[in-house]
Formats: structure tokens, C-alpha cells, sequence
């Protein structure tokens, strides 16, 4: 049986991350990265652009088959993790392989989730979830004429502008009352919309399907849909299946402790597989978002090397960028707060949006379509609760540049 | 692994001239008026007539890359540089959701992410920055080129913890390789075992003991034999203060007013502080010590120290410097001309070695000792050629207030306003003095 | 192997010009001066030979006699064959790297142009500085003559550099007598000292040398460990290195008067000793005067004869024991003093023969000499009568207090 020390579990943000980190700490150890695909990694966030032929392929691979070699990773393909027998520190793939682990990472990300809608599973649809997905969903785009999108979520509106931009009749139909719910409120969505419609892509809110038959979807109002290609994009779930009898704790998501580990000592999770804590709530949480994955890679990857700098997950905090039709939308922490202040200018003229939201002095999220910020630094004044009394005017005249020189004077 | 040059920006010395900003854009895009196209952002800072900065890092572990999903962004394993490539980027902006300094941006006026490419290694915005506040730090390629190079010390010598003095033997060494006798007088670099001791050997190189006092003469001996034999070998000497400035100077003067082909490097650290910190003529002004300790009567060290390198100057020696392990460039530079001047006549280097045991301050703090003894200009970093004249290598036009440094050190934390006041009057008149050896 | 000069070349110089040609002879490759008096014209000698290129050597022009031998020492390390000369307070600054040398077990001849020690100043001969000296592990011979002083710098090389041996060696002139003495003297060829000497080899047990990288002079000894038996190994082995040089002495000198038709007593000279029951013991140039007072004494009867120490360190104490145990009583005249025995040392190391051998007979004391004075046969001869009387007196009787 092949033994390792370190074995990773799927080949994206969170295990590739996790790797980096591993090596750094032990140029020696021996690694083991399994992955269901027969590719080399590539990021689910790049597959819209796949779809659109903006991305060529073979140019995304996030590793190549050489960066293995150098750093001496087994690499392998096709390895889908079936079942997990930890009191053997045992991981048992297709075609009768076991590989025995010291050290296990359980990164295996998240599935579509495929709502019951009736009907739905009799006739064809696509998902876009991996490569093979976005192939799919390319080369029916060539015949298809009308499309039906069942989600306004990133996955969905995504998918939606590439199919309007090449030449498709294009439905989105979200039971929510917006596109992007849960990153931007009605006002700045208001605006993704408009860009939405002007480029004659019909969005359908509040409405859920009831039936799906064949060349068309019924509403719960009774509307018709027609299509010829649908994509179902309604959310994520991880497909945690081989965690049957591994005795690994899960609630919809892998549960991990403050660096990533699960109830089994030796085997940790990170990224979109992973239930985590939130940061600006109690409650924990799948982030679904790659900044995420990379980040509790890191930890996990210090964590399995005992590595003595490692720090607690600070917990998710929402964040968002998306650009759609050549204009960009940013969303970085909470939308809203109870006892928050919020700041926002909009400028129709400009087509520019700034929200800003302020709790005690702190900065609970920031929101803004058109206008540059710097995320990540918002992300940074978030996480350390930078005080920004003294700053506050400033602050939300021109957050890009009082947040720079907080950053330069802060953690410069 | 390599080490990488990278940029520095000193706040403290930015006018917010923004100069730097022009002529990013000007290098980037061809054009100088749309600063959104600069890579750096010079932002006001809170303080009036005070300025801030963005720029990338350059990251080892950079988040950018991790955060890209279509492999856009690479760490360039050369230059250290991350790359940007513009054919399979997304626009997706990730990438400055992982930065957290700013450094990689979108502006809707460039229609891309932009970030810091180095300018092939030749910053354009430091070239213009005319305050000295943005700086293009090349040291790594002393790691780069010495980094594998042997240390000819042995593991496990002696030395006190945060030893600036046995670090800097080490640097010496690896630089200098095989082909070198070396005197180290008694004193802490001996005394942590690079000679030997008791049958075993503290180093890979042809090294002994002088004595105290004849450092320079030994080594006058040792070189005149093997030019004779026609051979080329560096006579260097490794001598603390104390064997420099007190018993050792008769010998010093004679090889330097001879002209002996030697390297002697003096690793300043204000006192005999192998055998338990007693004052040397080096000792500054104000010094507790153990042989001027501070009592009623008794304030620490009632005299100026010798100012050795000046002294050295005056023998008209080939080549005289000073130097601070904090700038290790100029130091590596400096002792790049050392040895070279060695060939052909006396060469001084004087090696500023803040000792942690002897001066009282937390080991790990020497670097930052190192550092704000240049940054106050308690010390000054120059070099002297007679041909050339006195050059100053890293002039500190806006000193830190000396009493951060006295502060820091607790060898003078007796020490009373009037000779706080005595120390300010002594590095002016010094300082105006070393001016009237510059270049003109 | 040479035989005798067939043609012998003769030269009229003084004890210091002698010194210096002797040197020359020898090749050194390093030669570090630093003037004093009475040693200057000697230097001065060897930096023209130097300067006008009959000498190819290293000049080292250095800024005080501790830096003179300092930087010998240096050369040494690292190959070189080195010579300097030096006097009374010359010596004493270069004391520090002095005691050093044997104990680097570094070979080399320098010359002391002996001097009486200050104070009073005094730039006068007498022995006092040598004898200061004498236990530091250099070995010393003091020569009598100018020829002596030419051939023992010339022999003083091959005793300093025999394997076995590896010890520097002082070669001693009187200041004045011997150092402005002028005489005239045989000049060996240079063939003869090339081939008498040998092939030169002075750092193969020790050496600073990219080559052969050592740490040279590491830290030895403390209270534990193995470093206190190690700095014995070293002490020891230095000490009999010395004991054995006593032979390796009497062996150069026996080569050199093969070689040259020049015989010198290498340890101790017996002067008409066989039937004589009275002795002299002498050091250094007083011996001439000593030997005539003797030859007239013995023209009148009686029965006299001269102990003559050429080395004195390592003494030579068995060559000492088999002279004055053909005699009934001696007499032994210092030119210098031992404070704390109230006499010369010469005296007591006489002392010490006598006791170690259980010889029986009555020893005195004299001093003489001191600051460049004369002594003269008529000093003798009072001193003859007085060993004759036998009474040994509580103190040393000093010859020159009434001149
Ligand atoms: C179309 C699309 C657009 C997106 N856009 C954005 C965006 O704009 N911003 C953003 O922040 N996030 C976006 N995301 C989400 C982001 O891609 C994910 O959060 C991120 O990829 C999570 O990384 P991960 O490593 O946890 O898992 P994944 O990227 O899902 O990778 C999981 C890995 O595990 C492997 N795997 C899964 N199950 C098994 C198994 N049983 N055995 C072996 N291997 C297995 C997979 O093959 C894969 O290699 C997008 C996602 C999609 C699909
Ligand atoms: S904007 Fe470009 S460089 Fe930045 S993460 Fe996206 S694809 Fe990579």
C-alpha cells in the first residue's frame, strides 16, 4: 500500500495553498495530492471564462506537471476519494487503491446543489462546477438558442453574460428578489441589473420553478419558460459521501476547530468543503469563496507541519469581487448591522455606487460598484477592527486612499 | 532559495512630490499625466506635510498568486518579481482581495489590474525620488552570492547571544575565502574560540593569536614573507578596539605609515568587553564600564573616545572606512575596496559592534542598535582614499533624536544633561570635521 | 664537503660588522631593525648590505623593537629565516613577543649587543640585559672575539633550526669591547655556509599558511580537562628540547671547526685548567684579559687557569662539573648582577654545579665590568689572590669599586 506523510485530497485553492505551505516547513515529507479530475488543477472561478473563450483551456492550470516533480508531490488523477478509514489512517480510492497517511486534508470543495424541482432530473441540464462542466456547457452554447438559468448567484449571472454575450436568448430566474443576494443590497444589484437588461438578458426574481418539462419551465405563477439549454447554478453543497463510517464530524459542511482540524486529530479540512467559523457572527459557516479556501490552506498546511507561526482562522468574512460587462462591483464584510451607521453616495450619472458600514468606530463592510477599492486592505481593517475614529470623515469621502495610508501607517 | 532586491520606502524622508507617480505612469503607459496608471500611490498621510505609500511587496508567499484562478500571476524564481500576464488574466480582481497592502489595484481608468514590475530591476520612481525616501535595496545579492559560500567558522563559537561581532567574522570570511592569514588579537573573537581551544580548532583557516599588542606587526612579517615568495595572500587582521586603539596603536601607526599590505579591520564594540566590559580608548564619552563605573563621584567614562578611523585617515592608509552591519552593502563595497587597497597598501576598516553583554541593551535589539547608531549619527559611514578624499556613504541629513539612541543603551542611562550635552557638542564638531574631508 | 679555505679572506672590521657578515652569510629573508645604541652600526651594517644588494633581504624598518620581532615572528610563520639585534632597552620593550618565541618553537638568531640595564642611564656594556632574560627559554652563547661572533651567528642558525631543536637563539657580543673592538677576521666563503647550513626549514611544525591552515597559539590549560596536561606536553617537550641542544651545540661547533680549521669551546672552554688548582669562570669578551692575567701567572709559577662559559643557557652543567673538578677553588666574575642572591649569576649557577655534584671547594664571588668598565689583568690577578685566600666573603667582592 502506498504511505505517505501528508495526504491532500483534492487539487484547487485550498490544497494547493495547504501544499505550498507544507513544503516550505518540510522540504522532505512525502506528499501525496489526489484529485478526481484527469487535469492538472485548475480553479472553478475561472471556468466562466472558459465558457466564454476568454480563457484558452490549456493556459489555466494553476500547477504544471513539473512544479510536481520539483517538489516531489505524487500527483494523482483520476483518485477519487471513496472512503476514509481513520483508525487505519487509511484513504481508499478507485480500483481497490489505499493510501496510508500520518497526515490527512480533506479539500475537496463543493458540488452543485441540484434543487427537487420536478422534471428536473428527466431532462438534460448543466451545472458548472469543473472543467469537463464548462467544455460541456461551451459546446452546447454553439447549437443553443435560449437559455434558462436557474440562479442569480455568481455561478449564474457569470454563465448568463457569457451565453447573452454569444448571441444566446437569455432567462435567469432567482427565487430571491435580486441578482447576487447576500453580497450586495437591492440598490447596488440595481445597477448589476440594468447591465443585466441592457444586454437583453431577462431576469425573473421572486418567482420559483415549479415543473421542469422538456423545452420549457413552469413558474409557480404559471409562466413558461422555453429553453434549449438549461444551467442549473442554485448554490453548493459539498459532496461529502466518503465521509460515511470515517467517524469525521459534518453538518453540511466539514467541522473544523479554529486551525482547520475535525474531531480526528490527524485529518484537517479547508476550503468549500469546509463549515468554519464566521467572523462577524456566532454562528459557523461554508464561505463558498476562493480568498477563503486559500487562506485556511495556509493554516492547515502551517498546522499539519507543527509550524510555530501558524494563527487561528479569524473566521469568514464575506468578500466579493465581480465584474460583469466591463464594469466591477466589490463587496468586502457585512452588508448590514444592527446599531451600525451606513454611509452611501450614488451617483446615477456616474453609474457608481459606495456603501459603507461602521459599527463603534469599526468597519463592518464596505460595497461599491464603479469605484476602485482596495479589497484586501478592507479586509485587513475589518479583521483587525481598526479604529477609525479619528479617520471616520475621510474614511467615507475617499476610502481607497484614507485606507492606504491606515494600511502604510498600520501594517506597512 | 534567492533573495531578491526590492524597493524601500522611508515615510519619514517622503515631500509627497509624487514625482515617483509621474514617472511610473510615464514608464508604464508612455504617458506622465494619468497618475492612476502608477504602480505606487503616495497618499497623505494624517499628519500634515506627511505621506504614505502603496505598493507591491513583491511577497515571498505572495496571496495575489494564490488568490489568481487562471494562473495569471507567477512568482518569477529569478528576480522575485510577480509577474502579471496580461493574456491570461480574468479581470476577475481576486488578486486584490489578497493583497493587503495595496499593491496590486484596479483603476477603470487602466482597465486592468496593475502592479509593481521593478522596471526590469531599474525602478524608474526611484530614480526621480529626490528626498531618498524610496530606495532600491540590492543586498540580496549578497545573500545570493555568499549565501553558499563556506563559513569558515565553526558551528557553536562562544560568543555571547546577539553578538554583532561574531556575525560579522562570519560575513567577513565567507567573502574573503581560504586565501587569507588572519591575526585575531586577544579580545571576544579569539576568546569565543576561532583560534582553538584545548585541541580544538575554531576555524577552517590559518589563524592565530598576536598578541594584543602586535597585531599589525605580525601580520607586516607574515605579508612581507609571502610577497617575497611571491605569493598572494591577504594578511588580515579581525582586532577588537581595544587591541586597536590602546596597546595595539604602536603597531597600527608603523604597518600603516609603512605602507604593509594588510587588511585591518577593527570591530569597534567601546571596550575590553571579553573580560569583562573595562573601558579602552574607544570607550565613548559617558560610558558606565567597569573600570568607569558611575558613583557620586564617578560618571562613567570622562573622556571622548579616540576616534580611530580619523586617525587612520591621517596615516594617509590606502584605504580607511567605516562601516555598520545594518548596511551591509556598503559594508560588503567597503570591504570589496579593503582588500583591494590591501594589495598595494594599508587598509583600515573600522566595523561599529554594539555588544549586548557589555553595553547593556536586550540581545535581540542589536540590529536595531546597529541601526540608530548611523540613524542618530552617533556614527557616520564613510571612506576615505587620499587620492579621493572622504565620502560620505550613508549621510543621515535628518538624524533620530540621539537620545533614542542613548535611551536605548544602558551603559547611559546615568547619564545627566550635561553630558547628553557634551555627546551633542562632540558629534557636531565631528561630523563638521569628517565634512572638511569630503570631496569637493 | 669543503675542506680548509684554500685562499682565506681576511677582513678588519668590529664585533658588530662581524655580527652583520656573519648574518649576511646566512641568507636570512627577513631582517627587522630598529636602532640602539651600542647596537646601531650593526644594523646600519646590514641595512647598506641590504641597500647595495650583497644581501637579498626583506628590510623591515619598523617602529620599535616590539614590533620588531613581532614581525619576525610573523615571517617566521610563514617560512621566512629572520635575524635582528637588539640592546638592554631594546630587549626589555621587546620583551613581550620575546617570551613568546620559544614557546612557538620558532627558530632564529638574534644578536644582543649586551648593555648594562637602566638606572642610572648607562649606554655601556655589562651583561645585565641578557642576564634578565636568561629564563625565558632562548638558549644563549656569548662569544669572546669578533671571529667568534661571526662564526657563532653562522652556527647559531644550524643549532636554532635543527629539527630536534627548534628554539631561537640569542649570540651575544659585549657592547663597546666586542662592538667597536676592531680586529681583523677570516670571512668563510659563501659556498661553505650555504653547504654547512643546509637547506632552510623553519615552519614545518607551525606555519600561517593558506596552505596549511592551523590555528596557530590557540587557547591552552584551565583548571580541567585536557587542556592543563596538554600545556604540559608543550612545556615539557620545549624543555628538553633545550637540555638536548647542549649536544646539538658541541656537534655545529665540531662541524664548523672541521670545516673552517676554527675551534670553538661550544659549552665551556678550559684555558691551561689540567694542572691548575685555581680558576677563573668568565663570560664574554673579559675572558682575552682574563687569559693573560693567567699566562702571566702561570710565568710566575703559579698554578692558574680560566673557566670560560660560552653557553650559559641551557647550562652546560656537566661540561662545568668535569672543569672545576680539576681544581681546589674558584672565582667567578659577573658582569652583572643577581639581585636577589647578592652576587652574579654566573656565580650561582656555579653553585648549583658545585652542590648538584657534590663537589668540594669554596666558590667567590666577584663582579665586575659593570657600565663599560674595564677589566683588567691587574683586576684578575687581585682576584686570583683572593680565591687563593679561599675565604669566601659574606657579599660579591666588586672588582671596579675603588678605580
Ligand atoms: C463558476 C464559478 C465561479 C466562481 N467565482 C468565484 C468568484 O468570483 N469569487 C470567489 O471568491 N469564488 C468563486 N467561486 C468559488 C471558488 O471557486 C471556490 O470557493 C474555490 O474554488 C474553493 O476552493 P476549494 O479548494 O475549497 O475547492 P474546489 O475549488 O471546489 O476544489 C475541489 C477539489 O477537490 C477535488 N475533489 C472533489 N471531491 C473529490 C473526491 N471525492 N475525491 C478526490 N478529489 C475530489 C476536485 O476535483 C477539486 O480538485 C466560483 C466557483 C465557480 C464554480
Ligand atoms: S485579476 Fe487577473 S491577475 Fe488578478 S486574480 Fe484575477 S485573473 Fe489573476
Amino acid at each position: 500500500m502506498q504511505s505517505c506523510t501528508h495526504l491532500i485530497v483534492g487539487a484547487s485553492h485550498a490544497g494547493l495553498t495547504a501544499l505550498s505551505a507544507i513544503r516550505m516547513n518540510e522540504p522532505d515529507a512525502a506528499i501525496v495530492m489526489a484529485t478526481r479530475e484527469d487535469h492538472l488543477p485548475y480553479s472553478p472561478t475561472v471556468l466562466p471564462y472558459v465558457v466564454s473563450g476568454r480563457s484558452d483551456p490549456a493556459k489555466v492550470t494553476l500547477r504544471s506537471e513539473s512544479f510536481f516533480d520539483e517538489n516531489k508531490v505524487s500527483y494523482l488523477r483520476k483518485a477519487t476519494l471513496l472512503a476514509l478509514d481513520t483508525g487505519a489512517n487509511t484513504a481508499h480510492f478507485p480500483d481497490g487503491r489505499s493510501i496510508r497517511y500520518e497526515k490527512l486534508l480533506l479539500a475537496t470543495g463543493a458540488s452543485p446543489n441540484i434543487p427537487p424541482i420536478p422534471g428536473l432530473k428527466d431532462v438534460p441540464f448543466h451545472v458548472l462546477r469543473t472543467m469537463d462542466d464548462a467544455l460541456g456547457l461551451k459546446k452546447a452554447m454553439v447549437k443553443g438558442k435560449r437559455a434558462l438559468v436557474l440562479g442569480a448567484g455568481l455561478i449564474g449571472t457569470h454563465a448568463a453574460e457569457n451565453m447573452a454575450e454569444a448571441g444566446m436568448k437569455v432567462t435567469i430566474v432567482e427565487a430571491r428578489g435580486q441578482v447576487l443576494p447576500g453580497y450586495f443590497d437591492h440598490q447596488a444589484s440595481g445597477i448589476i441589473e440594468t447591465a443585466f437588461k441592457a444586454h437583453g438578458i431577462e431576469l425573473v426574481f421572486g418567482r420559483a420553478v415549479k415543473e421542469i418539462k422538456s423545452g420549457q419551465a413552469l413558474l409557480e405563477n404559471g409562466d413558461a419558460i422555453p429553453f434549449d439549454l438549461l444551467l442549473v447554478a442554485t448554490g453548493v453543497r459539498p459532496d461529502l459521501s466518503y465521509l460515511q463510517g470515517s467517524g469525521v464530524k459534518s453538518d453540511g459542511g466539514i467541522l473544523v476547530d479554529e486551525l482547520q482540524r475535525t474531531n480526528i486529530s490527524n485529518v484537517w479540512a479547508a476550503g468549500d468543503c469546509a463549515r468554519a467559523r464566521l467572523f462577524q457572527s456566532e454562528a459557523t459557516g461554508i464561505a463558498g469563496i476562493l480568498p477563503i479556501a486559500v487562506e485556511q490552506g495556509r493554516i492547515v498546511g502551517q498546522a499539519m507541519t507543527d509550524d510555530a507561526g501558524v494563527r487561528n482562522f479569524p473566521g469568514s468574512v464575506s468578500l466579493n469581487t465581480y465584474t460583469f460587462f466591463g464594469q466591477q462591483a466589490i463587496s468586502v464584510g457585512a452588508g448590514e448591522a444592527p446599531e451600525s451607521e451606513t454611509s452611501l453616495c450614488v451617483d446615477e450619472d456616474r453609474n457608481t455606487y459606495l456603501k459603507i458600514v461602521i459599527k463603534d468606530g469599526r468597519l463592518m463592510g464596505a460595497a461599491a460598484v464603479n469605484q476602485a477599492l482596495d479589497p484586501g486592505i478592507l479586509w485587513q481593517l475589518v479583521l483587525r477592527r481598526t479604529d477609525l475614529s479619528e479617520v471616520r470623515e475621510a474614511f467615507l469621502a475617499d476610502p481607497k486612499t484614507i485606507s492606504r495610508m491606515l494600511m502604510s501607517r498600520i501594517w506597512r | 532559495m534567492s533573495a531578491y532586491n526590492s524597493l524601500t520606502y522611508n515615510a519619514s524622508l517622503c515631500v509627497g512630490c509624487t514625482e515617483c507617480m509621474k514617472a511610473c505612469a510615464l514608464a508604464k503607459t508612455g504617458d506622465a499625466t494619468n497618475l492612476d496608471q502608477s504602480r505606487i500611490k503616495i497618499v497623505p498621510a494624517q499628519e500634515p506635510e506627511k505621506f504614505e505609500a502603496a505598493i507591491c511587496r513583491q511577497c515571498g508567499d505572495a496571496k495575489c498568486v494564490m488568490n489568481c484562478p487562471s494562473g495569471a500571476l507567477t512568482k518569477n524564481g529569478a528576480n522575485g518579481v510577480i509577474d502579471w500576464n496580461a493574456d491570461t488574466c480574468v479581470n476577475c480582481l481576486l488578486c486584490t482581495v489578497g493583497c493587503v497592502y495595496g499593491g496590486i489595484t484596479y483603476e477603470a481608468s487602466v482597465g486592468h489590474v496593475a502592479k509593481c514590475d521593478t522596471c526590469g530591476g531599474d525602478p524608474a520612481c526611484v530614480k526621480v525620488c529626490k528626498s531618498g525616501a524610496l530606495g532600491y535595496v540590492t543586498t540580496a545579492s549578497i545573500y545570493n552570492d555568499y549565501g553558499d559560500k563556506e563559513d569558515m567558522f565553526v558551528p557553536g563559537l562562544a560568543a555571547c547571544q546577539g553578538c554583532n561581532s561574531e556575525l560579522m567574522i562570519r560575513h567577513v570570511m565567507r567573502k574573503l575565502g581560504r586565501n587569507v592569514v588572519v591575526a585575531a588579537p586577544p579580545g571576544c573573537i579569539p576568546g569565543m574560540g576561532t583560534v582553538g581551544y584545548n585541541g580544538k580548532a575554531g576555524a577552517k583557516i590559518p589563524i592565530f593569536h598576536p598578541l594584543l599588542t602586535n597585531t599589525a606587526s605580525m601580520l607586516s612579517g607574515i605579508k612581507r614573507t609571502f610577497e617575497r615568495q611571491g605569493r598572494d595572500v591577504t594578511a588580515l587582521a579581525l582586532a577588537g578596539d581595544g587591541g586597536t586603539s590602546d596597546v595595539g596603536f604602536q603597531s597600527l601607526s608603523g604597518a600603516a605609515e609603512r605602507g604593509e599590505r594588510i587588511l585591518f579591520i577593527c570591530f569597534d564594540n567601546e571596550g575590553y568587553m571579553n573580560t569583562g566590559m573595562q573601558a579602552s580608548g574607544a570607550t565613548s564619552f559617558g560610558s558606565w564600564t567597569s573600570t568607569t563605573p558611575v558613583g557620586d563621584k564617578l560618571h562613567g567614562k570622562s573622556t571622548d573616545a579616540k576616534n580611530l578611523p580619523m586617525v587612520m585617515m591621517m596615516h594617509n592608509a590606502a584605504y580607511v572606512a567605516t562601516a555598520s552591519s545594518v548596511f551591509m552593502e556598503d559594508f560588503y563595497q567597503k570591504l570589496d575596496k579593503a582588500v583591494e587597497a590591501s594589495k598595494h597598501g594599508f587598509a583600515y576598516l573600522h566595523l561599529y559592534a554594539p555588544c549586548p553583554s557589555g553595553w547593556r541593551f536586550p540581545a535581540g535589539l542589536t540590529i536595531d542598535i546597529c541601526r540608530l547608531m548611523v540613524e542618530s549619527n552617533f556614527v557616520t559611514l564613510w571612506d576615505y582614499t587620499p587620492g579621493g578624499g572622504l565620502e560620505f556613504t550613508h549621510p543621515v541629513d535628518t538624524p533620530k533624536p540621539l537620545d533614542s539612541y542613548l535611551k536605548a543603551i544602558g551603559k547611559y542611562r546615568h547619564l545627566a544633561n550635561e553630558q547628553v550635552d557634551r555627546i551633542k557638542k562632540l558629534l557636531e564638531d565631528r561630523l563638521s570635521m569628517l565634512k572638511r574631508f569630503q570631496k569637493a | 664537503m669543503t675542506a680548509l679555505a684554500k685562499h682565506k679572506k681576511m677582513i678588519v672590521v668590529d664585533g658588530n660588522e662581524a655580527a652583520a657578515r656573519g648574518v649576511a652569510l646566512a641568507r636570512p629573508d627577513v631582517v627587522a631593525v630598529y636602532p640602539i645604541t651600542p647596537q646601531s652600526s650593526l644594523v646600519e651594517a646590514l641595512s647598506a648590505m641590504i641597500a647595495g644588494g650583497e644581501l637579498d633581504a626583506e628590510l623591515m624598518n619598523v617602529e620599535g623593537e616590539h614590533s620588531v620581532l613581532s614581525a619576525l615572528q610573523g615571517a617566521a610563520l610563514a617560512g621566512a629565516r629572520t635575524y635582528t639585534a637588539t640592546s638592554g632597552p631594546g630587549l626589555a620593550f621587546m620583551f613581550e613577543p620575546y617570551i613568546r618565541q620559544p614557546g612557538m618553537r620558532l627558530p632564529m638568531v638574534m644578536s644582543l649587543v649586551t648593555r648594562d640595564t637602566l638606572t642610572p642611564q648607562c649606554v655601556w656594556g655589562g651583561h645585565q640585559d641578557a642576564m634578565l632574560v636568561r629564563e625565558v627559554g632562548w638558549i644563549h652563547m656569548y662569544c669572546e672575539t669578533v671571529q667568534e661572533i661571526l662564526d657563532t651567528v653562522i652556527m647559531g642558525y644550524k643549532v636554532a633550526e635543527h629539527p630536534e631543536i627548534m628554539l631561537p637563539v640569542n649570540v651575544n657580543h659585549d657592547g663597546n669591547y666586542l662592538s667597536y673592538g676592531v680586529t681583523s677576521c677570516e670571512l668563510p666563503d659563501q659556498a661553505l655556509v650555504d653547504d654547512f647550513l643546509g637547506p632552510k626549514s623553519v615552519n614545518w611544525h607551525v606555519a600561517l599558511d593558506p596552505e596549511r591552515p592551523m590555528g596557530v597559539d590557540p587557547l591552552v590549560g584551565n583548571a580541567g580537562g585536557v587542556g592543563p596536561s596538554m600545556f604540559v606536553r608543550y612545556r615539557k617537550g620545549q624543555t628538553e628540547a633545550m637540555a638536548h641542544s647542549l649536544e646539538v651545540i658541541s656537534e655545529v661547533h665540531a662541524d664548523w671547526a672541521k670545516r673552517t680549521g676554527r675551534h670553538h669551546a661550544p659549552l665551556i672552554e678550559e684555558y691551561r685548567l689540567d694542572d691548575a688548582e685555581l680558576a677563573l669562570v668568565t663570560l664574554g669578551s673579559m675572558t682575552g684579559a682574563a687569559k693573560d692575567c693567567c699566562d702571566m701567572l702561570r710565568d710566575s709559577g703559579r698554578k692558574v687557569g680560566i673557566i670560560k662559559v660560552k653557553t650559559f643557557r641551557p647550562f652546560p652543567a656537566l661540561a662545568m662539573r668535569n672543569a672545576l673538578s680539576k681544581v681546589k677553588a674558584v672565582g667567578v666574575v659577573d658582569r652583572s648582577v643577581s639581585y636577589g642572591w647578592n652576587s652574579g649569576p654566573v656565580y650561582q649557577d656555579t653553585l648549583t654545579v658545585i652542590g648538584k655534584f657534590g663537589l668540594k671547594l669554596p666558590a667567590i664571588p666577584f663582579i665586575a665590568g659593570l657600565a663599560g668598565a674595564d677589566i683588567t689583568v691587574a683586576h684578575f690577578e687581585r682576584a686570583f689572590d683572593l680565591v687563593a685566600k679561599g675565604e669566601a666573603p659574606p657579599g660579591p667582592v666588586w672588582l671596579n669599586e675603588k678605580d
